[in-house]
């Protein structure tokens, strides 16, 4: 592997060390924290940035930590950190069950949680997780921090609310009590992308989170499902009627992956299965976390 | 047949000591030890050179011109070459291709220049800036619109082409190779046929996916000899096409010389000559430097041999009761840009395309289709296992259709020692029977099995495989062998240690016939100046022919042993035998000589002088029955192949109705090895075949744009299956019916294992959901949405 043009490295030891050199190069600095999104692009000539900036080092970013209810990944934090983190498996157990999807154990041992989104690809495992928890996104910039909802985070096909100048340090979630369940349509049961993703997050009240991946430029939520959900308890007819609203709110694409046919016929299966998957966690019943349903 | 080997166990109980046992592989310690050198691995110093090539972007066009003054300036650039610095043809079995393109480039990827540089940084980077123009043309990517009426021609010089006597290319056509057999009178048959079923198989193309990329070190020393180190599965003939190549440049044999140190797999990706020729050609421009050429894993997809697709019309006749009376096989391979090696890919699978069935009447057209599409060549199973995959189908089907058990159909038509080939020749002894037998217990064939998962539906399928040995009728093996102070000994053959286990086999075929432990023997891979000649590790056949080679160098060996002692103690040579490292007598049990007393310094004498000296010796194989001399209009009267291995493989496999996702549960595969000689290589190569072909229908699916480029040339969506991907229980099963010429009667099994892979999930595919598949990749994709579409289609004929 060659990468065959010139830019500056640099690996700042403090967050404004790190924005301070985003602002100089502006538009053409690269943020690397895994890195396992941004050196394929880089050999393969698909971005060419005049800086790279590592933030490996900046301390505090690679921290998990709980704070009453609220969650705090820091955008240093791994798949893999997540995967084997106690607080992850006890109170946000859907991460670690999407974690385990992505990649492969040498791709999850470097790659972020936050990079995920940031690279925001339409196949991002993260995006509708995070879309169904809630989350919210911290980034730190030249005009000091501010917060991003994950709602208006994805704002077009790999692009995000983050400024150039910005560095994210962190996403947070609410961990009150829910059940929930992450399922990826994958070519085969190796490594693979998203063909098509469904993430169910559903509290006590019925009250339903249900995002998608891959069949749309952005993961996204989808209102009018979760409406027809809201505060109900499941059954068939229920489920039907959901389930046929799919093939409205996604707009899948055909590519070489799969086809649009087979995305949306897709989606329906796993909404159909996780919902019932999803509830049945919450009532502490039937699969376990990293059971899969398709 | 009773077979007559040349040599068999002489140990008082008659077993054999070594044959047959799972000895440990005599290179295990350097593999897991990390000792183990591959190309990349070699340290050449500091004054190594890079290349980087600079490939076409189209699949058809004529090159107008190409300018290189920007890259000759760029940072670190030694030395830029074209087309124009070496305008020779070259070529395995036609003489197509050219080392860089000329006037044309026929694919997406072809190699049009290549920088020379001191760093790989500074070589891609100045391939960047070499500026080609080209006039674009339409490329033909189909081979029946390649074949069609008035169709461009991509070789429009053909007929003036080089080749093998045993190709026969049709002049001012795409043809470059059509195999005809003719046997009976099949359009009688048919006429006569209770039933006649016909259709169209597809199977795309493939790639081997070996873990190590090409990789080549080439050096021309000041002296002017070039040494070519490379990741190859044919160091003999990859040294034969580079001297054939650039004779033009004053090079004869004598003075190339090809090391090929371990290879990280071949599946014939590494046979024959490919990328290499240009790290050989372009170090000949830059003397006493070596220069290194590493493909990436795109080119590893785009600009190595690929498995080329075929489209196959195939019709069959049967009788009710079952007896099948003729086959037609029309086979369009898309051979690709260049068809050097792939048209005998389309050779082989002509003149066999029958399947291992007893078939009276016989149509068979195969033809070698020039398309722009990469080149097409030698992957694991040469031709049959894309031919299977319809034919095997095709089976199913008509059993189904006369109302027979599937298994019973083929019993009642596989092939026995004896019957007529397609092409007049005679069948080798062969195990088939006991295989379908034993492979039909292993599945449980005839139970029905359901699932508890209301989403899923239990299948079962059996598919069979033959494969002969493609290879020129002359192809051949040798060894030398010497014994060491201690009694130990090395072997130095030429076949390659593709990850098989060969060193090994070759230790203990000498082990046995020695009575030399095999932990005291070292067979290492090969350097041409050193080693002596081996045609190509390709084609299941060098545990036969240099398995052969290297018996006869040990028998050899033996013999003179033997006369040593004879002429110290006076017993006769056939009262001796060997064992435990010693010269034993069958006339004078107390008499023991230890090896290691003699095989360097001989013995001494009574009157103090000596006898014997040090032991060497040498073996070859060639067979001498073969010949490719057959009728171009029928394929009659030759003997091109020197024998068939057979088998059958079995599998239950489940399938996620809605979503079509396949989960193997188990697969068995029956091989008959004639004998094994170490049965856990064997049930490696059956274990990993059949995972490689499971790849092939499942997952692997490589997809060219409508320009002819291929768009999936990584692994991100060209899938081959992780440990999550392959069946919950594998059952290897050895069969041993014995090839009487071979070493200890064994037969090559390396291929075979992944031939039936294919149509035996089309086939349980259909038994679980009664959907019939006729193109490759079964993709879940594929079964899903088939599966949908039966289900809509009977939903709307209900209402």
């Amino acid at each position: 592997m060659v990468i065959s043009h010139e830019f500056d490295y640099r690996r700042p030891s403090s967050l404004e060390d790190a924005i301070g050199a985003l602002a100089e190069f502006p538009g053409s600095a690269w943020i690397l924290a895994g890195g396992t999104d941004l050196v394929a692009w880089l050999r393969d000539d698909a971005v060419a940035p005049d800086l790279v900036v590592d933030i490996k080092d900046v301390p505090g970013l690679a921290d998990i930590a709980l704070d009453d209810r609220t969650l705090s990944i820091g955008s240093l934090v791994t798949f893999t950190d997540l995967i084997e983190s106690d607080l992850i498996a006890d109170h946000a157990p859907l991460l670690a069950e999407m974690a385990e999807t992505v990649g492969s154990t040498g791709i999850r041992n470097r790659a972020t949680l936050v990079g995920n989104i940031c690279s925001a690809v339409p196949s991002c495992d993260a995006g509708p997780v995070l879309l169904a928890y809630d989350a919210a996104v911290h980034l730190a910039g030249p005009a000091g921090e501010r917060t991003v909802d994950i709602n208006d985070w994805f704002v077009g096909l790999r692009q995000t609310a983050r400024s150039d100048d910005e560095v994210v340090t962190r996403v947070t979630i609410d961990v009150r009590s829910h059940g929930g369940i992450y399922v990826k349509l994958m070519r085969y049961a190796g490594e693979d992308l998203a063909q098509a993703a469904v993430a169910i997050v559903v509290r006590p009240d019925h009250d339903f989170r249900v995002a998608f991946g891959a069949v749309a430029p952005t993961p996204f939520r989808s209102a009018r499902i979760e409406d027809a959900l809201r505060g109900k308890a499941l059954d068939a007819a229920l489920v039907g009627r959901v389930v046929a609203l799919v093939a409205d709110e996604i707009s899948p694409i055909t590519d070489m992956r799969a086809s649009a046919e087979y995305r949306t016929r897709m989606t329906e299966v796993m909404l159909d299965r996780g919902l019932w998957a999803a509830v049945g966690r919450l009532s502490g019943e039937g699969l376990r976390y990293g059971e899969r349903v398709i | 047949m009773t077979a007559t080997y040349p040599f068999e166990a002489e140990s008082p109980t008659g077993d054999l000591a070594t044959v047959g046992t799972p000895a440990v592989r005599v290179d295990g310690v350097e593999k897991i030890s990390g000792a183990a050198q591959f190309v990349d691995d070699i340290d050449f110093g500091p004054g190594l050179l890079y290349a980087a090539i600079v490939e076409s972007p189209h699949a058809y066009a004529r090159i107008v011109s190409i300018d290189t003054a920007e890259a000759e300036q760029a940072s670190g650039v030694v030395r830029i070459a074209t087309g124009k610095d070496f305008p020779y043809k070259f070529g395995m079995y036609m003489e197509d291709r050219y080392i860089f393109a000329q006037d044309y480039v026929r694919f997406v990827g072809e190699q049009v220049a290549g920088v020379i540089a001191r760093s790989h940084r500074e070589a891609v980077r100045a391939a960047k800036l070499i500026k080609v123009e080209y006039d674009l043309l339409t490329p033909l990517l189909d081979p029946r619109s390649a074949v069609a009426e008035g169709a461009d021609l991509i070789h429009p010089d053909l007929a003036a082409y080089t080749h093998v006597p045993w190709f026969f290319p049709e002049a001012d056509t795409n043809i470059a190779h059509w195999r005809r057999i003719r046997k009976g009178d099949t359009e009688q048959a048919f006429a006569d046929a209770d039933l006649v079923l016909e259709d169209t198989y597809e199977v795309p193309r493939y790639a081997h996916c070996a873990i190590e990329p090409h990789v080549t070190v080439s050096r021309l020393d000041p002296a002017g000899r070039l040494t070519v180190w490379t990741a190859s599965q044919s160091p003999h003939t990859q040294r034969h096409l580079f001297a054939q190549a650039l004779a033009p440049l004053g090079f004869t044999h004598k003075d190339v010389r090809v090391i090929t140190p371990y290879v990280g797999g071949g599946f014939g990706g590494k046979a024959g000559v490919s990328m290499e020729i240009l790290g050989a050609a372009m170090a000949t421009l830059v003397k006493g430097r070596p220069v290194k050429l590493r493909w990436t894993r795109e080119q590893e997809f785009y600009n190595t041999y690929q498995r080329q697709g075929v489209v196959a019309e195939l019709k069959v006749g049967v009788m009710n009761d079952g007896t099948i009376t003729a086959v037609e096989h029309k086979l369009y391979w898309d051979a690709g840009a260049y068809v050097e090696y792939g048209a005998n890919v389309v050779n082989a699978a002509g003149l066999s395309a029958t399947g291992p069935y007893r078939v009276p009447n016989i149509t068979n057209d195969s033809l070698c289709v020039y398309t722009n599409l990469p080149p097409g060549g030698p992957y694991r199973g040469f031709g049959y296992s894309e031919f299977h995959f319809g034919l095997e189908s095709h089976m199913d089907r008509i059993a189904e259709a006369i109302g027979m058990d599937p298994v019973k159909f083929r019993k009642k038509n596989a092939i026995v020692e004896g019957d007529e080939l397609a092409y007049g020749a005679h069948m080798n002894p062969s195990g088939l029977h006991e295989a379908i037998d034993k492979t039909a217990a292993a599945i449980g064939w005839g139970i029905e099995e359901r699932s508890d998962n209301p989403n899923t539906v239990i299948g079962k399928g059996i598919a069979l495989f033959w494969k002969a040995p493609a290879m020129p009728p002359n192809a051949s093996s040798a060894s030398f062998l010497k014994f060491n102070e201690d009694g130990s000994v090395n072997i130095a053959v030429s076949g390659m240690e593709l990850g098989q286990g060969y060193l090994t086999v070759m230790a203990q075929i000498a082990s046995e016939v020695l009575s030399v432990p095999v932990d005291k023997i070292r067979v290492e891979t090969p350097d041409t100046d050193r080693n002596p000649y081996e045609w190509q590790t390709v084609a299941s056949h060098v545990t036969w022919s240099s398995g052969l080679a290297v018996e006869k160098a040990a028998l050899e060996a033996r013999s003179k042993i033997f006369d040593v002692i004879h002429q110290v103690y006076g017993f006769e040579d056939d009262s001796l035998y060997l064992e435990d490292e010693a010269v034993r007598c069958k006339t004078d049990p107390s008499f023991s000589k230890p090896l290691r007393d003699f095989v360097i310094d001989g013995i001494q004498t009574d009157d103090g002088t000596w006898r014997g000296g040090p032991i060497v010796a040498s073996g070859k194989f060639m067979p001498e029955f073969t010949n490719a001399n057959s009728d171009p209009a029928t394929g009659q009267g030759g003997h091109p192949n020197v024998h068939y291995t057979v088998g059958a493989t079995g599998v239950v496999l489940e399938i996620d109705k809605a979503t079509g996702r396949i989960w193997v549960r188990k697969a068995a595969l029956a091989v008959d090895a004639g004998r094994a000689i170490n049965p856990d290589l064997v049930k490696g190569q059956i274990t990993g075949g059949l995972v490689q072909g499971l790849a092939t229908v499942l997952f692997e699916d490589m997809r060219f744009d409508e320009g002819g480029r291929m768009m999936n040339p990584t692994f991100t969506d060209y899938k081959i299956p992780t440990a999550f991907d392959i069946p919950d229980e594998i059952i290897p099963i050895i069969v041993e019916v014995p090839q009487p010429d071979g070493p200890f009667g064994a037969r090559g099994v390396g291929e075979h294992t992944m031939i039936a892979a294919a149509p035996v999930i089309a086939n349980a595919v259909y038994h679980a959901l009664g959907v019939r598949i006729t193109s490759m990749p079964i993709t879940q994709e594929k079964v899903a949405m088939s599966y949908l579409a039966t289900t809509m289609s009977e939903g709307n004929q209900e209402e």
